[in-house]
């Protein structure tokens, strides 16, 4: 099945299957490993991405749900060397340990901080109840969006 | 192709090749021209965030995906003088983030609020909560007290069913092969009420209920409640409405009222299993407890 959708600002044209998975067009057709399969049934939010605006879990998306969507993938927030604010943070925080949640993470707290960039404590653990961390770095992550917050209202935000 | 024709006119989409294809109807017609067309054995997907988790290793053996997402009038919510009417693919995000549903139906708003996480209240619908028809589907309760009706269409025409009527046991529903929840209906009525929505589960977020509370009272003079409705969740095959419980409430002064009664009516009316979300014992000491403090907390607000 022909399909087109704007990945990162970039329109791809793919050939898909009716049970193909966003999730699968990401990783395997255009290659953009970043985006994670941890559970794959929605629990664990490191497939997050956002679509057309949205946070979902891209294993819980068809593929050709996603004709003519604009998707974002972690892939897409840094501007060639430069990081964007909110990866910069959970770097300068050290709230990455092994690493797998981070981008989808770093999608969750993009869309949280899109709405909302006067987060409270509570407002990001909403944000961010969609995805498990488990190294257990929950008090980093929640430290690095409150400075990736600071960072983007201070003008740092030219990238989201 | 025949088919191909049509499919321009009624702006229907078909996809695929072989044993394999995804209808996606754009128009409610269109959905009702491919049902008339195509004797299937559709997998209707809404959210799909239930169906997806189901079926998570046996995606490719699914032959005719019929994809709701593209018909933009099952995403309206609609408010009248009398009634509101939330159309099926309503995600659970836009429920509980609309300020007239937090207004006219609170309860509804909350259990929302409280579905999943945010990657699944943005692809999760209201009309999937309902077919799926889980006894721990969260929206269930709170459409129970407001009195929902399902208006259901199909090839042969429509009819409406009272939600009361909808459940017939765990994951079963009225529903026949071939009907569609097309919308939601809520009657509007200028009544002093107030509710609350309680679920109890393992985490705060991503979580199944436990057990689960919607109640809401209907008050006359502050004082008296003229007519309550009590439903349960995860207590019993279907969505348990407490009858016993709302009648020793109604034509009640609220000062008469016992509350600790009251929990004990309900935790011997519900019917609860263990399982890995809580043992019956659980559920029923659980229950006792939520009764009391949602009746005090509404009261009290």
């Amino acid at each position: 099945m022909k399909m087109e959708l704007t990945v990162n600002g970039e329109k791809r044209t793919l050939d898909v299957k009716p049970h193909t998975r966003l999730l699968d067009l990401l990783r395997e057709d255009l290659g953009l490993t970043g985006t994670k399969e941890g559970c794959g049934k929605g629990e664990c939010g490191a497939c997050t991405v956002i679509m057309n605006n949205k946070a979902v879990a891209s294993c819980l998306v068809l593929a050709i749900q996603a004709d003519g969507a604009e998707v974002l993938t972690v892939e897409g927030l840094s501007k060639g060397e430069k990081l964007h604010p909110i990866q910069e943070s959970f770097i300068e925080k050290g709230a990455v340990q092994c690493g797998f949640c981070i981008p989808g993470m770093i999608m969750s707290s993009k869309k949280l901080l899109d709405e909302n960039i006067n987060p409270t404590d509570d407002d990001i653990k909403r944000g961010l109840s969609g995805n498990i961390c488990r190294c257990t770095g929950y008090v980093k992550i929640i430290d690095a969006v409150k400075s990736a917050a600071h960072k983007m209202k201070s003008g740092g935000g030219d990238n989201g | 192709m025949i088919k191909q024709s049509k499919d321009v006119k009624n702006k229907q989409r078909i996809f695929g090749e072989g044993s394999k294809k995804y209808f996606r109807p754009q128009t409610k017609e269109g959905l009702i021209e491919i049902l008339e067309d195509y004797e299937k054995d559709f997998t209707i997907i809404a959210g799909g965030t239930d169906l997806l988790v189901a079926n998570f290793d046996k995606l490719h053996e699914i032959d005719d995906w019929l994809d709701l997402n593209w018909i933009d009038d099952f995403k309206e919510i609609k408010i009248y003088d009398d009634k509101v009417e939330i159309g099926s693919m309503v995600t659970h995000e836009r429920l509980y983030k609309l300020d007239k549903i937090k207004e006219l139906f609170p309860v509804l708003q909350k259990a929302a609020s409280d579905v999943g996480s945010p990657q699944i209240r943005s692809r999760g619908t209201i009309g999937g909560n309902i077919v799926t028809s889980s006894p721990a589907g969260d929206l269930l309760p709170p459409l129970m007290v407001y009195d929902a009706k399902m208006k259901i269409i199909s090839k042969e025409g429509e009819r409406t069913v009272d939600i009361n009527e909808f459940f017939t046991g765990p994951k079963k529903n009225v529903l026949n092969k071939g009907e569609i929840l097309e919308k939601i209906i809520l009657p509007l009525k200028d009544e002093n009420q107030k509710g609350v929505w309680i679920k109890v589960g393992k985490r705060k977020a991503l979580v199944i209920s436990s057990i689960s509370l919607a109640l809401n009272l209907v008050f006359e003079d502050e004082r008296i409640i003229k007519n309550s409705k009590i439903c349960i969740g995860s207590a019993a095959p279907v969505p348990l409405r407490i009858t016993k419980a709302e009648d020793y409430l109604n034509n009640k002064e609220i000062k008469k009222v016992n509350p600790e009664k009251l929990g004990k009516i309900v935790a011997e009316e519900i019917k609860p299993i263990d399982d890995i979300r809580g043992t019956a014992k659980y559920r029923r000491q659980t229950i006792n407890n939520i009764t009391q403090s949602a009746f005090r907390e509404v009261i009290n607000s």
